[in-house]
């Protein structure tokens, strides 16, 4: 008995050592740590300059200096520069006064993580738009470490074999001496033993719980969800090539929970001047006004549009379509590869507006929501927009480069906890925070640097459930 | 044998400490766990219910719902509009001012919308009339919106049909017909009569018959016999000192009552200690009503006996001598007492009759002239419109039916083969009638009988106005686009009217009609207005306008001939036992009753939910027992025989109750109009008698038996939940119930916190005389309190310095002397917070899931006992008790003060709710909002086809900000903190401080008496804090250190002791 628990008691001992290789420096982790706290200021891309400084050549920048210089830098840039250190003087006179956040809880290899994920950016191709992620998928795993495991598996595996056949020799020698008999017993019957396969059942109960939970707490997330839309609306044409003001369209955003998706006739303010796409032609905007019941040809629109038959609109569309056809093609009637243009284009009217529930054309489009948050999660856009001055693109990435929204960030509620915890409050000009006296008081005295949203109660579980 | 008891009690089980009772209330729950629970479900008792049975359901329960759980996330869809109107964003609530109209029951309103949607009503304190109070019906009026028993379609036979055929029929019934009469409820619309006024003069012989569901028609007589016009006064309780009501429910249910109760409670809260002035309120009554509750006196006469009682108090203040009238001894006695108190306050008092004999409200009239009350306390500028109704004309319809006259009936939101069942031969005559059509919003006992049924819209889809007082008008505007082929019946009139004034090509038909109406009556009546457009825009946005309500009634020189009406009045009865029929405040004479927040209100005097319980009085032996009547105690079953109709009906023991007399609410066992109406409770209205044509609400012709077994499902809500009782252990010693369930089966009581003090503080109580003395002794005991609360490792001064210095602390203020328990507060809690309905049976197991509860206690004389209501609601303790029990902290504490649940992370231990002595914390059994979807764990109300709440039409009542609890999870009053956390961020995107408005919460705006402030106690100078400095202010178990931020102010009331020798 007592050399079975010893012999429980090594392999107990290994187990820690097989989990302690994931905590390593990794390019994931590194990912995961740049969304939490560099992709408000950097960019991702590491090449732009953003609120801060491109990241792209940091080791270059930094070659003179001994690493911890750099490791110190990121934990405490104000720090740094208060010591008079060159290098920190020199970003500090580039970049004032913009201040670089403190982030004293990153540990070394945290930030190794940061620079294999920096590297990797910089290595790997940069794409415009991230690849079209299944709904539900759990975080993918790379395979990097591995082939790791499995030699350490191996390993361990041979070495408690061996410690067996020792310790099962040592008995076997004591009990010699001691004069008792002992039934010896093949490797292969002590391996399949009880007390082995419990262990090991005890091992892949601990294992598969583990991979549960962790897989769990990822259940419902859909970071990079970027489902296909009715229209094919790129983000990066309107607010990245036109600049056109986010809140234009999203003028819930300011003043409302919902940031609201824009109405059709929100669109049309500039589609009925611009009726032929740059990209698709007429293949996408034909759906808006189809939608709306806008007569691009007469500019004008629709009388009694919802009580049209599909077939009145059908004429009235692909006559639009043809008609743009023709022009830009020179022709006077339609040739074969107009006529599957106008009826391709149509059938991809009738597939975007329509669905299972909505049966006739006329009517709204049914976008495809791309940021879910589950029912029992309140979030006000007004509050964050509006009295938090958030930058859009700190929750939802740069949208002005995606073709196809995709979702940035996690909506994980420790991503949210985590903005909570870093977000300064705008504490003395909005007349609303006078009432939090104590505070005052302490950031006058200087001993408070600043008011974060986690001070004012930004944590506690009815700021967003209720 | 009357009995001081000092202190408060709760009912006869409290008082005699039934052993059930106090089981019970040593537990947090009744003796039910999940098992049983589960298996009362009706789709588990089909099972058999056997313990393999639940194993084998449990195994599939997670089965499924780890299928059903599946591993992709459902695509959802986002659908913008497609052209989005100016006045909507989504997420942003938009309010719409209109009013609540129910026959003659009013109420101006503001209607809260989320994306077109009504989702909540709110009072509009701009109106001269309700002043910004509610009613439970009103507040329970948007969930009938979207009542899945609403009339859907125009109908002939129970055959839809279209509006255009049902026009056709109807015009050729009408124009074919020999006589019409449009039979109909009060009517308070000046437009809707204009219609009424078209429609009478297109059809020759046409004419309306109007009536109430309970009849007011005496006072209307009275004043036409008095002061020549039929109207009912503009009544001001505010402007009385002694108020004496002869069984008029004013609070209740009697005429006005938001607007009563705002007046009544300015002269009942405290407003200076060291000056304490309060009415003295005196009803005179058999039964306990909610305006008895409030009383400092009541002095108890039989139902008979109202219209002797009525006279001897004429007798006594005009001093025609002392001539007995069969009054009882005690009443003649407290009534000469009275007389002399009135007499001395010339023009100051108010003598209101619920009576529906003409000759004693002709005595009231004379009473309230002979006082000088005229121009004082009641007056005829603004008289009251909201009673029009009469039975005779009810009566002369069946004479009309009868002799041939009248062919066809057209019935207008009303309900007489209900409501006027004892009406005799109502019942054959509208059988006879050749053509009945009805304008109605539900099928009621009514309209199954009719041949063409014309739905119409809930007000809440309507154009319209009220003129609820002369002059007096507000608007009604839809606030939804009509859900279902309904049309409403202004419209209906004046297509049948085939009117020329109505331009049926317009979009909204009655819209243009009522505009005009409108153009050519108030506008042209006013001179602040130029154009119409800017004077409609204005009087559409506030919802009320003040227009002329100058009377031609003068009472100077007016001599009221007493002695003549003496000979009218209604004589006392032989007969040992009387029966008072009353109108129950939640669904009136059934007109209210489908809505299932209304029914899952408990009555707020007998607190019983669900069903009309027999009020039967209590006797005290004068030793221990308080013996209910023929031996019948609460929960009992009896039959009750009135006029030859036997009724078995739940019993209850209500003190108060006139000994040789006995109540039963009526409007209840309704036959038609949906799963929450049927067969719930008794339908008492055939036995309601007539007498002169009158609707007589009383009789003598009553036996009552013993017990007659256990009810299945009594549901007294002031049983459960209960705080502080007193229990006797084995030797006789006092212990608390609540705190002793530490050790149980042991033998000897483990003592709980403080060893169980029994003299818990919950209520105080005082009479205005001894106000002075009752603030030092309630000073003195705070600090007691404070002293025991002091004996802590962690003290909590420091720890509130550190904690809620700065920033909100939010806090709640109740003046109990302001609450008359009316309940709108709780339906307006239950509308706001999506707080579910639960049904009898679960009531009966003490599985209510009002996050608000209005408490009743009795205090003083036994026999003729005073009560105080008090609101009852989480108590947001800063030391909370159940904050440190919670195994998964997911009910926690926030830096303003909150006390947080978090149902997502909640996983059900209840420990929480073990632990809360104020007992507000309620936990969801079963699935009561279908949020889950396993058959087994949804429930019925009423045996319905679907679960109450599980369709779509009526989960559009929900409100979007407050998250739908699911099953397994504890939930509790949460200061809505929806509304705070809207309220802030108001206040943080203007750029300013939160002042008192910003933040209201549910219960208080709901209230029609201000009983309820909420605020931020940080706030110096702010509303709550003022109020927080009161000394009468008392907190609920102080002494408990949980640190509650609500605070309640002492109970204060002005007994005349004179009165009860």
């Amino acid at each position: 008995m007592i050399s079975f628990y010893r012999r429980l008691f090594s392999l107990l001992l290994l187990l820690p050592l097989s989990f302690s290789l994931m905590a390593q420096p990794s390019a994931d982790a590194g990912k995961t740590l740049f969304r939490n706290y560099c992709a408000q200021c950097h960019s991702k891309d590491m090449k732009t300059v953003a609120t801060g400084p491109a990241l792209a050549g940091y080791d270059e920048r930094w070659a003179d200096y001994p690493q911890e210089d750099l490791y110190a830098w990121i934990r405490n840039s104000q720090a740094m520069i208060s010591a008079d250190h060159p290098r920190a003087t020199e970003l500090w006179d580039e970049w004032k006064p913009t201040v670089m956040n403190p982030f004293p809880n990153l540990t070394d290899d945290d930030i190794a993580s940061l620079f294999l994920y920096i590297d990797e950016q910089l290595a790997g191709p940069a794409t415009a738009a991230g690849p079209v992620v299944s709904t539900g998928e759990a975080a993918d795993t790379s395979g990097e470490y591995n082939w790791l495991y499995w030699i350490l598996f191996a390993i361990l595996g041979a070495l408690s074999i061996i410690l067996m056949r020792i310790i099962g020799s040592l008995n076997k020698v004591v009990a010699h001496q001691e004069g008792r008999t002992v039934i010896e017993q093949p490797l292969i019957k002590q391996i399949f033993s009880k007390r082995v396969i419990s262990f090991l059942i005890f091992g892949l109960v601990v294992f598969g719980g583990y991979t549960t939970v962790s897989n769990a707490i990822n259940f419902g997330r859909q970071q990079g969800y970027a489902p296909d839309q009715p229209i094919q609306f790129s983000h990066e044409t309107h607010a990245g090539l036109h600049q056109i003001e986010c809140q234009y369209c999203h003028d819930g955003a300011r003043r409302s929970k919902h940031a609201v998706i824009p109405a059709a006739n929100t669109c049309m303010n500039c589609h009925s001047a611009i009726q032929v796409g740059s990209t698709y032609g007429t293949a996408e905007l034909t759906k808006i006004f189809a939608s709306i019941g806008y007569d691009p040809s007469t500019d004008q629109y629709i009388e009694n549009y919802s009580d049209l038959e599909t077939s009145e609109i059908e004429t009235i569309y692909k006559k639009w379509i043809t008609d743009k056809y023709l022009e830009d093609a020179g022709l006077d009637e339609l040739d074969s590869r107009g006529n599957k243009l106008v009826n391709d284009q149509w059938e991809g009217i009738v597939t975007s507006l329509t669905n299972d529930q909505k049966k006739e054309i006329p009517g709204p489009i049914e976008w495809t929501r791309v940021h879910n948050l589950p029912d029992h999660v309140y979030f006000n856009h007004a509050q964050h927009v509006t009295v938090g001055e958030v930058e859009c693109q700190s929750c939802h990435g740069k949208v002005e480069e995606m073709e196809l929204l995709q979702q940035h960030a996690p909506l994980s509620m420790g991503w949210c906890i985590n903005c909570h915890r870093q977000t300064e409050v705008n504490f003395e000009d909005n007349v609303y925070y006078a009432s939090y006296e104590s505070y005052h008081a302490q950031l006058a005295e200087g001993k408070k640097e600043k008011i974060t949203v986690e001070d004012i109660g930004g944590l506690e579980c009815q700021k967003c459930h209720y | 044998m009357s009995k001081k008891i000092e202190g408060i009690w709760i009912g006869e089980k409290d008082l005699t400490r039934d052993p059930e009772f106090i089981k019970d209330a040593r537990k947090e729950l009744q003796n039910s766990n999940l098992i049983e629970t589960i298996g009362e479900s009706e789709e588990v008792e089909d099972l058999g219910g056997s313990r393999r049975d639940f194993l084998k359901m449990m195994g599939f329960g997670v089965g499924a719902a780890a299928m059903a759980a599946g591993c992709d996330i459902p695509v959802k869809r986002a659908i913008p509009y497609v052209i989005k109107p100016d006045e909507i964003v989504p997420g942003v609530a938009s309010y719409y001012a209109s009013s609540f109209v129910d026959g003659g029951d009013y109420c101006s309103i503001l209607v809260k919308t989320r994306e077109g949607r009504p989702i909540k009503i709110e009072g509009n304190s701009l109106s001269k009339v309700t002043h910004g109070g509610t009613s439970a019906r009103a507040q329970a009026s948007v969930l009938s919106l979207y009542d899945v028993n609403r009339l859907k379609n125009p109908a002939a036979n129970g055959e839809t049909m279209s509006w255009d055929e049902l026009d056709t029929q109807v015009q050729s019934i009408l124009s074919n017909s020999r006589g019409v009469r449009f039979v109909t409820h009060t009517m308070l619309s000046p437009t809707d009569k204009k219609a009424l006024g078209e429609f009478i003069a297109r059809y020759p012989g046409a004419s309306t018959v109007t009536y109430d569901p309970v009849s007011s028609a005496a006072i209307l007589e009275a004043n036409e016999s008095s002061f020549g016009e039929r109207v009912i006064p503009s009544y001001h309780f505010d402007q009385a000192d002694i108020i004496v009501g002869f069984n008029a429910d004013f609070l209740g249910t009697w005429i006005s009552p938001i607007e009563f109760a705002h007046q009544y409670a300015k002269n009942r809260k405290i407003k200076d200690v060291h000056d304490a002035k309060m009415s003295h309120h005196v009803q005179v009554e058999s039964q306990m009503s909610v305006t008895g509750s409030n009383a400092d006196n009541r002095i108890l006469v039989k139902p008979s006996e109202q219209g002797a009682a009525i006279a001897y108090l004429y007798q006594q203040v005009m001093g025609l001598g002392d001539r007995s009238a069969g009054l009882n001894a005690e009443a003649e006695n407290s009534l000469r007492q009275l007389a002399t108190k009135l007499t001395s306050h010339k023009g100051r008092s108010l003598i209101v009759s619920g009576s529906n004999n003409t000759a004693e409200q002709v005595l009231v009239n004379a009473l309230n002239l002979s006082l000088g009350n005229y121009g004082q306390t009641l007056s005829f500028e603004h008289a009251s419109l909201q009673r029009q109704g009469d039975e005779a004309e009810l009566a002369q319809l069946i004479r009309d039916i009868n002799n041939g006259t009248v062919d066809t009936v057209i019935f207008n939101k009303c309900n007489p083969a209900f409501e006027y069942a004892g009406m005799p031969g109502l019942q054959d005559a509208l059988n006879s009638v050749t053509n009945k059509i009805a304008l109605s919003y539900q099928a009621t006992e009514t309209t199954t009988m009719c041949d063409l049924v014309a739905p119409i819209h809930h007000t809440l889809e309507s154009w319209g106005d009220a003129e609820p007082k002369k002059g007096l008008i507000s608007l009604i505007q839809p606030a939804i686009h009509p859900l279902f082929d309904t049309r409403q019946m202004g419209l209906s009139l004046l297509t049948w009217a085939q009117s020329s004034q109505l331009d049926s090509s317009a979009e909204q038909p009655y819209y243009e009609y009522l505009k005009s109406n409108w153009e050519n009556t108030h506008f042209a009546n006013q001179s602040e207005y130029q154009s119409f457009q800017a004077f409609w825009d204005k009087t559409l946005h506030d919802g009320t306008y003040s227009g002329n309500g100058a009377t031609k009634i003068t009472t100077e020189g007016v001599r009221i001939d007493g002695t003549a009406a003496m000979s009218g009045i209604s004589r006392p009865e032989e007969g040992t036992l009387e029966i008072q029929f009353v109108e129950p405040i939640s669904i009136g004479n059934g007109q209210y009753s489908n809505n299932p927040w209304l029914q899952e209100m408990p009555d707020p005097v007998n607190r019983c939910a669900w069903g009309n319980y027999l009020a039967v009085p209590v006797d005290y032996d004068g030793k221990k027992k308080f013996n209910g009547l023929n031996g019948l105690k609460d929960g009992d079953m009896a039959d009750i025989t009135v006029g030859g109709a036997t009724y078995r009906v739940p019993v209850v023991q209500q003190f108060g109750q006139m000994k040789g007399t006995v109540a039963l609410a009526i409007g209840y066992g309704r036959t038609a109009g949906g799963a929450c109406a049927a067969g719930i409770g008794n339908d008492v209205n055939p036995s309601i008698g007539f007498e002169s044509g009158r609707a007589k609400y009383y009789s003598s012709d009553v036996t009552l038996s013993g017990p007659k077994g256990k009810e299945k499902h009594f549901s007294a809500v002031q049983y459960h939940h209960t705080m502080g009782v007193t229990a006797e252990d084995a030797h006789g010693e006092e212990f608390n119930a609540d705190e002793t369930t530490l050790a149980p089966g042991y033998g000897n009581i483990f003592r709980g916190f403080q060893g169980a003090l029994v003299d818990r503080s919950i209520i105080r109580q005082t009479h205005i005389n001894n106000i002075e003395e009752a603030i030092e002794d309630l000073a003195h005991e705070r600090e007691h309190h404070e002293g025991l609360n002091q004996e802590t490792l962690y003290p909590y001064t420091k720890y509130v310095a550190e904690k809620y210095s700065q920033g909100h602390h939010w806090g709640m203020h109740v003046d109990l002397n302001a609450c008359t328990g009316c309940g709108a507060c709780t339906v307006a809690c239950m509308a706001e917070n999506n707080v579910p309905v639960v049904g009898k049976k679960q009531v009966a197991r003490h599985q209510e899931m009002s996050w608000i509860r209005i408490d009743r206690y009795y205090y003083g004389d036994v026999d003729n006992p005073n009560v105080v209501y008090q609101p009852m609601m989480c108590q947001h303790c800063d030391n909370a008790p159940c904050e440190n029990v919670c195994p998964v902290n997911a009910t926690n504490h926030s830096s303003e003060g909150l006390n947080q649940m978090t149902y997502n992370r909640c996983i059900g231990t209840r420990y929480c709710a073990n632990n809360c002595p104020y007992k507000v914390r309620r936990f969801n059994w079963l699935d009561y909002t279908t949020a889950d979807t396993f058959p087994a764990n949804q429930f019925s109300i009423n045996g319905e086809d679907i679960p109450y709440g599980a369709d779509n039409l009526t989960r559009m009542v929900l409100n979007p900000d407050v998250t739908v609890r699911s099953r397994g999870v504890i939930e509790k009053c949460s200061f809505c903190v929806q509304r705070i956390q809207e309220g802030k961020l108001t206040a943080k995107q203007e750029q300013r401080a939160l002042t008192d408005g910003d933040v209201r919460t549910a219960c208080q705006t709901a209230c029609p008496t201000g009983a309820i402030t909420f605020g931020d106690q940080n706030a110096k100078g702010g509303e709550l804090s003022t109020k927080f400095e009161s000394p009468l202010n008392m907190i609920v178990l102080e002494e408990t250190n949980v640190r509650s931020s609500v605070q309640y102010t002492m109970k204060v009331h002005n007994r005349d002791e004179s009165l009860d020798v």
